[in-house]
């Protein structure tokens, strides 16, 4: 096949894969809310549709351009939101059997997707000198590994605030209403859809699962990203000695990953400390997240550095 | 009176100090540390820093000279070098050190004695009776066996009393986390020492010519290290036989730059051919050789009545681009100075690689990219004067201060041209000069280890979880009674199903045992 027909292939699989993700989205949001076992296998059908087209899209990309398909943003922002997929699907479903965030996993790939076709797409071609070593298929497959399980950490962790809210006040309101006895200091009550519900219970049932559990997930795929993290900078300054002649020279880039890496680091102490478990903790990844959209978006598209080429 | 008050003073001293350090060594302090640490580096990404944006810092006292004043008064436009973040990283790294050394010698204590026996298991997180048919002392020697093979450590009780163990594993987890933070120590001293004995340079070498790595060869473009000597200098020596950059046409996107070289050792024994590119730097004597630049030296021979006085190719440099243009659109710029005539005379040269350039300034009024060298020619202007050589001058400027403009013309690769009272000026040929970046670092196995030694730590310190288990057996009939108590330090939750399994092993064995006799 000629390059123009691997990248007609990857631009149709790439669409093809967006609109599948979307209605995997509708499908994950309709069972979040009404839990029909049908909702969640169609969903989670067109999610792994989605997911095949993504893959095919990627590797028609690679074939296209003659290279490894992360080459530049649009190639980057791409890969990012399969990995997100991916990792959610086998990950999230298959190992911790939580099938709830489907919904607002597939929305932050969506939003990713989208990103990159409407700002920036390019053709595919071969690398500029300074991105051709075979360092860009360690350090950018490790960084952008790292930074999907980060930011599915972080959707997990978005979740688990608003659910921990909602069985705070739950806990404090529902059992005088009740009028039963409920033991606050046991688990939080959750009423299955249908259960004996107090009044104006709809809004208290339980939509997502509970919060411990969303708080597992959070932090065993922010523990899981972190040594990833700290690989792809350490496999960064491998390259940048090669390739600059020096492994830390605080670029831009450079310095937001080490930021980043110092956040989640400053959230996985608190994890081990008293009083900083739960929200708290939660609040730092939520930052950490925030630098890492920075390391990424920001510093390729507006801040100027060694890495601008890399940009779009 | 007196020899109380010195008492009382040397009490506070002795307490303030404590009191630094028992602050220094809570975790509570190295974590602001580093979240101050995180902090400036934020600052240093977003203003404008020394050599990576100058051009930005030089606007920026331009248009507003107060906040650029207050900027570098705090140090802002060099972060990465100033004194408060040196200060804070250190204080980081000695806070980090004063929390380790604590928990180093507990480990090593604990690594050193056996896990301790407890008889009061069913206090426990976790606890399970069970029944097995072997006596209790076959029941405890099978256990142990069990648990051996799944890397617990276990000791026996001694000291009478029915038989009982006690078994933990995990304590890699500790390991891992110690290894992982002193590593960042390991990386300061990989810095230091890297840094302080090594040094960094620019060598600039014309196609043809062999440059010897020494400090006196880098005409002033070097850095070295606080101990860098004469002596950390290696004397090898690189023959660059060629320069190519290859565009692609017509975009002008850069695709390749090479140095075809020849490295010699510093006896001037020939060791092998390189090809220096981006990203593939060339190594000899721990000197390492990086692809940074490159540009075009003319050679220019300058005659005076047939007699040569200057004659060699000259390095031409260029100016910053505008923007909107590109550096490829531009002439290359370099001077001739000639100051043995009298009067003294200087020749200001303009070169063009790709004569196309000039013409489609000349016609249409936009220069084009100049992707290959096509037809040379260089534009030159004479003045003649006092060079004022005696004032300190940069080789590639011409000071025309004491001048007068005196010829003006055009001359193309080949080309003889005679500027009058018998001086001729001929262009035979262009060059092309690389500039290489040139480093020694010896710190970097250092740096190295201690990256590995990062990783390496991390892993059990995220993953591995301490867990501790105690097992009796007491007579029963003709069997005995198990007792398996045990909780687990981290990951609680997992350790639940682990326990349930390690209970059955713990009692099924030595059924199975039984069953097979």
């Amino acid at each position: 096949m000629s390059t123009e027909q691997w990248s007609r292939l990857s631009t149709d699989a790439f669409n093809v894969a967006l609109f599948a993700y979307i209605a995997g989205m509708i499908g994950y949001f309709y069972y979040l809310a009404f839990r029909r076992q049908l909702a969640w296998r169609s969903a989670s059908l067109a999610a792994f549709l989605g997911l095949s087209a993504h893959a095919l899209s990627v590797a028609a990309r690679g074939f296209a351009a003659g290279r490894v398909p992360w080459g530049n943003m649009y190639e980057y922002s791409s890969l990012l939101a399969l990995l997100v997929v991916a990792c959610y699907l086998f990950v999230v479903e298959g190992v911790f059997k939580v099938r709830l965030l489907g919904g607002f996993v597939l929305a932050f790939s969506v939003l990713t997707m989208a990103i990159a076709v409407m700002f920036l797409y390019v053709g595919p071609g071969p690398l500029v000198p300074a991105l051709n070593s075979y360092w860009i298929k360690i350090h950018v497959v490790a960084a952008i590994t790292g930074s999907s399980l980060f930011a599915l950490g972080c959707i997990v962790t978005i979740l688990y605030l608003a659910k921990d809210r909602r069985e705070r006040r739950s806990a404090a309101v529902v059992a005088p209403i009740m009028g039963g006895s409920v033991d606050l200091d046991d688990a939080p009550p959750h009423f299955e859809a249908g259960a004996d519900e107090p009044v104006g219970g709809a809004t208290r049932r339980g939509i997502l699962p509970p919060a411990a559990v969303l708080d597992r997930v959070a932090y065993r795929t922010i523990a899981f990203a972190f040594p990833i993290w700290t690989f792809a900078v350490i496999a960064g300054a491998i390259w940048a000695e090669q390739a600059w002649g020096r492994y830390w020279g605080w670029d831009p880039k450079e310095t937001w990953s080490f930021i980043t890496w110092v956040i989640f680091a400053g959230y996985l102490h608190a994890r081990a400390t008293s009083g900083w478990r739960g929200r708290r903790a939660a609040v730092i990844a939520l930052v950490g997240f925030a630098s890492l959209l920075v390391t990424y978006y920001a510093v390729n598209l507006w801040i100027v550095g060694l890495h601008s080429y890399a940009g779009v | 009176m007196s020899s109380t008050v010195t008492s009382t003073r040397r009490m506070t001293l002795r307490q303030s100090l404590a009191l630094v350090w028992r602050t220094l060594r809570s975790m509570r302090t190295a974590l602001v540390l580093l979240l101050l640490l995180g902090v400036a580096a934020v600052a240093g990404s977003l203003v404008p820093q020394v050599g990576t944006s100058n051009a930005r810092i030089l606007a920026m006292f331009r248009d507003h000279p107060l906040r650029a004043d207050i900027y570098d008064k705090l140090g802002l436009f060099d972060v990465f070098g100033s004194w408060w973040f040196t200060l804070i990283y250190t204080l980081l790294l000695i806070s980090l050190a004063a929390c380790l050394f604590p928990r180093t010698r507990a480990m090593v204590r604990n690594i050193r004695s056996r896990p301790q026996p407890s008889r009061e298991l069913d206090g426990m997180r976790h606890y399970a009776v069970r029944p097995v048919a072997a006596e209790p002392e076959r029941a405890i020697a099978d256990a142990r066996r069990v648990l051996r093979r799944r890397f617990f450590r276990v000791a026996g009780s001694n000291g009478g009393g029915p038989p009982a163990l006690a078994a933990e594993k995990g304590l890699a987890r500790e390991v891992g986390s110690l290894l992982f933070h002193w590593s960042f120590l390991l990386i300061l001293v990989g810095m230091v020492w890297g840094k302080g004995t090594g040094f960094t340079g620019q060598a600039v070498i014309v196609e043809g010519q062999t440059w010897t790595e020494a400090a006196a060869n880098y005409d002033g473009r070097i850095n070295e290290g606080r101990f860098t000597g004469d002596g950390d200098h290696s004397g090898v020596r690189i023959h660059v036989d060629d320069f190519t950059a290859t565009y692609r046409i017509p975009s002008g996107i850069p695709e390749d730059f090479v140095t075809h070289a020849a490295l010699y050792d510093a006896n001037g024994g020939y060791v092998r051919t390189v090809d220096i590119r981006v990203n593939h730097p060339a190594e000899i004597d721990g000197v390492k050789f990086y692809q940074f630049g490159y540009g075009w030296a003319p050679v220019v021979d300058v005659r005076q009545d047939g007699e040569p006085i200057a004659s060699g190719p000259v390095v031409c440099t260029q100016g910053p681009p505008p923007p909107g243009v590109s550096a490829l659109q531009l002439p290359w710029n370099c001077v001739v100075k000639l100051p043995t005539l009298t009067p003294q005379v200087g020749i200001r040269f303009e070169l063009w690689p790709d004569s196309r350039g000039l013409y489609a300034l000349l016609q249409t009024g936009r220069a084009m990219p100049m992707l290959t060298q096509f037809a040379p020619v260089m534009t030159y202007t004479a003045y003649r004067g006092d060079l004022r050589a005696e004032l300190v001058q940069n080789a590639t400027v011409l000071d025309t201060t004491g001048m007068r403009r005196w010829k003006q013309g055009v001359i193309g690769a080949g080309e003889t041209k005679d500027l009058g009272s018998g001086l001729s000026v001929s262009f035979p040929d262009l060059r092309q000069y690389t500039v290489l970046e040139v480093k020694r670092d010896r710190g970097l196995w250092i740096m190295f280890l201690a990256a590995l030694l990062i990783l390496v730590g991390l892993l059990p310190a995220l993953y591995s979880s301490r867990r501790k288990l105690w097992v009796t057996a007491e007579p029963d009939g003709r069997g005995s009674v198990v007792k398996v108590g045990g909780f687990a330090l981290q990951r609680r939750s997992q350790f639940e199903e682990e326990f349930a399994k390690l209970v059955d092993e713990l009692t099924g064995t030595s059924r199975d045992r039984v069953g097979a006799l």
